[in-house]
């Protein structure tokens, strides 16, 4: 049926630039609301990994992620060749902490950008917003993507850490004890992937120009963090060695940067490999509040940005 | 042709207010208001939008995007009601959007990923499984002209591919109605013709219905079954292109000497008559016009210098009325 049109709008269209090869309509299956979302979460993934993008796209990527592996490598090697079966590196603080907040801090600055200052910058966002989601649907769909691609980035090395443990261990009751410790280390590793994906999405998303982007979450990050281990150390030692427990400014302090909120909610909880900041006692719940108000900062602010931005 | 000139002769309100909305109206409009804090963009819009293809017109900041815009529920109306395919705008937004395609006027399109992968992306966005996105991608891409170039980066695309990349995003989904917001923006005079030959091809051989938003009413003209035009947000004039325009001829007579002659005799004969410079100018109704100016110089005897046929500008065009005088002054208003 499409030969004939064509025949017909070869001769109607004698210039030739434009062949006219029949219009098909599409009465095939549409996606739902859902399905659209969940095809934009997937395009965001892949490329907050530099997927489907160019060589240079996924330096940043592969980079992070195998430095983030490094501890279980050398964790794997360790137990292989001395043979011990003590692992080296804790589920839950993935030690040595600054190393998992300095290349996740990379990952967001380079990344997050990625997935929502391009359509921004392009101004492709009436495209999206002419289409069956609603105006809420692209920051969630967003939102899950990096939430997922920082999942990647901190889980994936948890489980190499585990499966090269478990691998030297012998005893049943040794995989079981592993296991048993490796969830906690997951369900905290979660919660750092959604804190630190919806906080740098949002810092993102205020900058359609990528270095400014990039610029403003890592400052975010960089600043909070040195800041609040800084007021610790002030606090542990501005009282005199003599002073047995650490003061209340270096219990506090580590409430105003969400990774050191999310290492005092883990001690709240009852985590014991030390940490970046002290045990805070008493003021333990307050972690878990600052926690929860990032991560609704984060979320939140993004679903207003969006709310906000323009479709010019 | 008499009728014709008593139709064009009527002021606006008249002319548009009574006539009931078509049965098949794709758009229909109801008092849409929209105001930006002190600006009202839309003005107690009522106008219904027949199938087929439709202009869209209107001066720069006539409110033309805005309506699109709210159409599509990309903005919320400050008043009134609209209403597309049947759906009404404020509740069905999400049904509009699955069945309209819609270009925007400004630059859309990111620069590092090809014309493909692009368009893939916004079918799949549009509700297409992801073996049809690719398909129907591919597929409006050759419709709108592009074969290997497909496979560039839109960087490198010139201003009239780049048009079409968005003509084919919006085509991709397989919509039953295109709202294109000035298809022509940025290109040079063959890009202007060749969009628009794509555009009348889109509306007439592959039956999808289009309201296509321009300033240049001569440019909509061409191509549209229908035009309705705006000003300052409200409706001058919703009507077929035929009607519009033949009654919307006009006539410029110059004479060496003796141009205030000229008009009072035009006047006394019962045309509509504006001086400007050194010519006068009179609403062209038919062809007796013409029979009636040239009985009235050479009663005068007067030494006639130019007679031609002209358009009006867009404003006046539309406001169904006579040209009062100086707004037809120096050429530069013509719409074509
Ligand atoms: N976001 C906004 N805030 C304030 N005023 C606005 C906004 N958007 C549009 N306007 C105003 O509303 C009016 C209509 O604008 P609109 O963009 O709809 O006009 P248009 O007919 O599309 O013009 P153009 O031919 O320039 O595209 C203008 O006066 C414009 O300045
Ligand atoms: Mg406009």
């Amino acid at each position: 049926m499409s030969a004939e049109i064509t025949a017909a709008g070869a001769a109607a269209n004698g210039a030739g630039v434009i062949h006219d090869i029949g219009y098909q309509a599409y009465d095939g299956p549409r996606l739902g609301r859902a399905q659209i979302m969940l095809a934009l979460g997937w395009h965001s993934l892949k490329s907050a990994f530099g997927i489907g993008r160019g060589a240079k796209a996924k330096i940043v990527p592969v980079f992070t992620f195998a430095v983030m592996c490094a501890p279980a490598v050398v964790n794997a090697i360790q137990l292989a060749v001395t043979g011990t079966h003590t692992r080296v590196v804790p589920y839950d603080t993935y030690r040595p902490v600054a190393l998992r907040v300095l290349v996740l801090l990379i990952f967001l600055a380079a990344q997050a950008p990625e997935v929502v200052s391009r359509d921004l910058r392009s101004h492709v966002l009436p495209l999206y917003f002419a289409r069956p989601i609603r105006r809420a649907d692209y920051p969630l769909a967003k939102l899950a993507a990096f939430v997922a691609a920082c999942l990647v980035l901190i889980e994936v090395p948890l489980l190499v850490l585990y499966v090269g443990t478990v691998t030297q261990v012998r005893t049943g009751s040794a995989v079981w004890s592993e296991t048993r410790a490796l969830i906690p280390g997951l369900l905290l590793g979660a919660a750092w992937a959604a804190v630190a994906a919806a906080l740098g999405l949002l810092f993102a998303s205020f900058s359609s120009r990528r270095a400014y982007a990039t610029g403003s979450v890592a400052i975010f990050f960089f600043l909070t963090w040195t800041l609040a281990l800084l007021l610790t150390s002030i606090g542990e030692h501005a009282f005199g060695p003599g002073l047995q427990q650490p003061s209340a400014l270096a219990r506090l302090a580590g409430l105003i940067s969400p990774f050191t909120a999310l290492d005092g909610m883990r001690q709240w909880l009852g985590g014991t490999s030390p940490g970046p900041v002290p045990d805070p006692g008493g003021y333990g719940a307050l972690y878990g509040i600052a926690v929860l108000a990032f991560l609704l900062a984060g979320a939140g602010g993004l679903l207003l940005r969006y709310r906000k931005v323009g479709v010019a | 042709m008499t009728a014709q000139q008593g139709q064009a002769i009527q002021p606006a309100p008249e002319l548009t207010a009574p006539r009931p909305p078509a049965a098949d109206a794709v758009i229909r409009a109801e008092a849409l208001t929209k105001r930006y804090g002190a600006v009202t963009a839309l003005d107690k819009l009522t106008v219904a939008v027949p199938a087929g293809i439709t202009g869209l017109v209107g001066a720069n900041g006539a409110g033309k995007s805005t309506l699109v815009k709210i159409l599509l529920g990309l903005l919320e109306p400050s008043d009134g009601r609209a209403a597309v395919l049947d759906q009404d705008c404020a509740r069905a937004g999400q049904r509009i959007r699955t069945l309209t395609g819609y270009m925007p006027e400004h630059d859309c399109l990111p620069a590092d990923v090809t014309a493909t992968e692009f368009v893939t992306h916004l079918g799949r966005m549009s509700g297409l499984p992801p073996t049809a996105a690719k398909e129907r991608a591919a597929d409006s891409l050759r419709h709108v002209g592009l074969y290997e170039e497909r496979y560039r980066q839109i960087g490198t695309y010139s201003t009239g591919m780049k048009q079409r990349v968005k003509l084919a995003q919006a085509l991709v989904g397989d919509p039953k109605l295109l709202l294109l917001d000035e298809p022509t923006n940025g290109l040079d005079p063959a890009g202007r013709s060749a969009m628009l030959e794509l555009v009348e091809r889109i509306g007439n051989v592959f039956g999808i219905s289009i309201l296509v938003a321009s300033h240049l009413l001569g440019e909509v003209e061409q191509i549209c079954d229908h035009l309705v035009a705006i000003e300052a947000g409200k409706l001058l004039r919703a009507d077929t292109v035929r009607s519009v325009t033949r009654a919307s001829r006009a006539l410029v007579i110059e004479v060496e000497e003796g141009t205030e002659l000229l008009r009072d005799e035009l006047l006394r004969r019962g045309l509509a008559v504006a001086v400007e410079g050194r010519g006068v100018t009179v609403g062209l109704a038919g062809d007796q016009t013409f029979d009636v100016v040239r009985d009235a110089v050479a009663e005068l005897g007067l030494p006639l210098n130019r007679m031609e046929q002209r358009r009006h500008r867009l404003e006046e065009l539309f406001s169904g009325d006579q040209p009062a005088a100086g707004v037809t002054s120096g050429g530069a208003g013509d719409v074509r």
